[in-house]
């Protein structure tokens, strides 16, 4: 194979300029570049609403915030961080690269495409409006539950109509990914040899359609229940709250594989390139990938494990939550046993993506305490699940996507970032990730519980660790964005090929990756894993 | 417009995910009868479920002598009086028992006040079948206002046999924010 078999379309290449080419972006490069940023400036909203929460928490009593704002805080960062930053990055990931790893010209529905991104924004911006209102913004934990969601004010109506613009947003985003998975990969480019990042893309796509509907079922419940004299969740009229708690959990647990298998998609495809090795036990990888998929609707009642249900029950959901353990440690090793023996380098993706492992695990590990239905009983609500949830999306999801955008990089932009910021950010981030987090576990064993804005005495110390590792972790995050910004005005070009052990298909185009690439689908022939042996034909234009 | 095969394939499958799309939707409002049925059949979540007396056969043990203890008392600070008509009664199992209460506001405000019953040895709450009770509902009284209430009961049959004396107490809190 080689670089040189590709002519370059004679056409005029169509590149549309300034507002336009945003505003009615149907590239998916460009889509995928919107919704990374959109993401990041998310993920940094987020994140200070999270420096608000450990500012709070540094020192025992009310410091800074009225306990209704503080209830605010922490429901606007988990919706924010989930449906605005790690959901969207996502999404801009699959947009961006699978066109380029399966061969497609573009993804399947273009204008859809830009629909799916450009309901973002407005979404995003009544959630935060809702600060503002009479009320405030909704303060009832991003779980919504009812009755305190049915009672709140102004605010919680803003949310809601948010979560169906989010939900159809990334309903739109997933039927794109899955009719370009299913119906444009290249000839040669089976389903069985696709990358994992492909892969992981498509099952998540199908839980996103699975499961958001039923999220806008549940909300649109609360809707009716607020204003149309409905009584689903409210106990007076004859509904039952609990009944909010599941359905809500039914979309909720899927929806935390939603940021995690695209994670683990990644990580597929970052491990083998920098130990220079092909993935271990690529068929197993699918199959507990799917698995995954399938486990996550069954499990859904280990969020409400203290809600009195029956012990049969009880049992059913904990031991369906350690099966899960089984697909997930099947692809742990299956990663190690990839760097096993392996020509390791550690450039800031592998780097990402070693720590992604380590810390990941750890979730994982607390996971499974936490389904432990009789210790869950002492840990629910505690600052452990907090500790847990931040490690496997934080550690887990956050860490993959630094990964990624390190890792693909130089082929978006053809340019290539600082190594030593980058390794800088890496190491920031492990130590302050962990300084901030760690503690949380013990906070939550010795009994101090989440959501609250002041605490006993006997938890200061660790409360101030974790506030002072917040914002050290915080800090560094703006060395990713000095890294981003400088390289895209001033990095230096980077080579058709940064990585000596990458071999999927989007390595083999011409760096940076051109506006409109495989215009003429390429005839392969691929190794497992989206590994490109032979390549023959394939016009950009 | 003529459509390209592979735009076509792309719009079948764009349907069946739509479908899929509402299926859930419909789907998660389907979960509140779906929740309701899997409450009843397996009895779980019934806030009050009919009670009956164990039936009889030839193996329920003939009425036999109980002997009641009734008891009352007040929340600390309450200005409740609260007391039994007698000390004990003599009943039967499988027999009604009626019992009489008198509750006195010793206030000179409207209060409400709820109570709540309690079992000695607490083995026996389950076999004391209550027909009637002043600790059914929340009670309303004026300034000064003594009211005499009944108490109808049957003691099961299937009691255990070791049992052969159940103190009734009852304690009686205020309703907050109800009150005159």
């Amino acid at each position: 194979m080689a670089i040189a078999d590709i002519a370059v379309s004679p056409l005029p290449s169509h590149q549309p300029h300034g507002w336009r080419r945003w505003l009615f972006a149907t590239n998916h490069k460009d889509i995928g570049s919107l919704y990374l940023w959109f993401s990041f400036s998310m993920f940094l909203t987020g994140g200070v609403l999270a420096l608000c929460i450990r500012a709070e928490l540094f020192h025992p009593g009310m410091r800074f915030f009225r306990p209704e704002l503080f209830n605010q805080l922490t429901t606007l960062h988990g919706l924010i961080m989930v449906f605005g930053a790690i959901m969207p990055a996502f999404t801009g990931l699959a947009n961006w690269m699978l066109p380029l790893m399966l061969g497609a010209p573009d993804m399947a529905f273009a204008r859809m495409n830009n629909w799916s991104f450009w309901l973002l924004p407005p979404a995003m911006a009544m959630l935060l409006l809702s600060f503002f209102v009479p009320g405030g913004a909704a303060a009832g934990g991003w779980t919504l539950y009812a009755p305190l969601s049915v009672q709140m004010g102004m605010g919680m109506d803003l949310t809601i109509f948010a979560i169906h613009i989010l939900g159809i947003s990334s309903i739109m985003g997933s039927i794109n990914i899955i009719v370009t998975i299913f119906n444009l990969r290249a000839p040669g480019m089976h389903m069985m040899k696709m990358p994992m990042f492909a892969w992981a893309s498509l099952i998540t796509a199908y839980l996103i359609i699975a499961v958001m509907p039923v999220l806008a079922g549940a909300v649109t419940m609360l809707l009716t229940d607020r204003h149309f004299g409905t009584h689903f969740f409210n106990a007076a009229g004859g509904g039952d709250p609990v009944l909010y708690q599941h359905v809500f959990w039914f979309f909720g647990h899927p929806e935390v594989y939603i940021m995690a298998l695209p994670a683990f998609g990644i990580v597929s495809q970052v491990i083998p390139s920098f130990a220079r090795k092909p993935l271990f036990g690529y068929t197993s990888m699918v199959y507990a990938t799917s698995s995954i998929g399938v486990l996550s609707f069954m499990v859904w009642a280990h969020h409400m494990f203290v809600t009195g249900m029956p012990a049969t029950a009880q049992l059913f959901f904990m031991y369906a939550t350690m099966l899960i353990a089984v697909p997930t440690g099947v692809k742990v090793f299956n990663w190690v046993a990839t760097m096993w023996e392996g020509s390791m380098s550690f450039e800031t993706p592998m780097l990402f993506a070693i720590g992604f492992l380590l810390l990941f695990t750890i979730g994982g590990l607390s996971g499974v305490t936490l389904s432990v239905a009789a210790v869950d009983v002492q840990l629910h609500g505690s600052y452990y699940v907090v500790a847990h949830f931040h490690y496997v999306l934080v550690a887990g999801a956050l860490f993959s996507l630094f990964a990624a955008i390190y890792y693909w990089f130089p082929k978006m932009t053809g340019k290539m970032y600082c190594e030593g910021l980058g390794k800088l950010h890496f190491w920031w981030s492990l130590l302050w990730f962990n300084v901030t987090f760690f503690p949380m576990h013990f906070l939550g064993l010795a009994g101090m519980p989440r959501r609250i804005p002041d605490y006993a005495l006997q938890f200061t110390t660790f409360n101030q660790i974790a506030s002072i590792g917040a914002f050290m972790f915080g800090l560094g995050q703006l060395i990713f964005l000095y890294n981003i910004l400088h390289a895209l005005r001033a990095g230096k070009p980077a080579e058709q090929q940064p990585w000596e052990g990458a071999q999927t298909l989007e390595w083999q185009i011409p760096t940076p990756a051109p506006y409109h690439s495989f215009t003429e689908a390429p005839e392969l022939e691929v190794f497992e894993n989206g590994v490109i042996v032979t390549m023959h034909g394939g016009k950009h234009g | 417009m003529i459509r390209s095969p592979m735009a076509s394939a792309n719009q079948r499958l764009l349907g069946k995910l739509l479908l899929l799309v509402l299926l859930m939707f419909v789907m998660a409002w389907g979960m509140i009868p779906l929740y309701r049925v899997i409450c009843q059949v397996s009895g779980l979540n019934q806030v009050v479920s009919a009670d009956t007396l164990a039936p009889a056969t030839a193996a329920t043990p003939p009425g036999r002598p109980i002997r009641l203890q009734l008891d009352a008392m007040v929340q600390a600070g309450l200005p409740w009086r609260v007391s039994p008509m007698a000390d004990s009664v003599l009943g039967r199992t499988g027999e009604f028992i009626q019992l009489q209460y008198s509750l006195t506001n010793n206030s000179n405000q409207r209060v409400v006040g709820q109570a709540i019953p309690r079992y000695l040895p607490a083995e026996a709450a389950a076999y004391v079948k209550k027909l009637e009770c002043f600790c059914f509902s929340q009670q309303v009284f004026q300034p000064g206002e003594t009211r005499r209430f009944p108490v109808v009961l049957v003691i099961d049959r299937a009691l255990p046999v070791h049992i052969s004396r159940i103190t009734l107490a009852y304690t009686v809190f205020d309703v907050p924010g109800q009150g005159g």
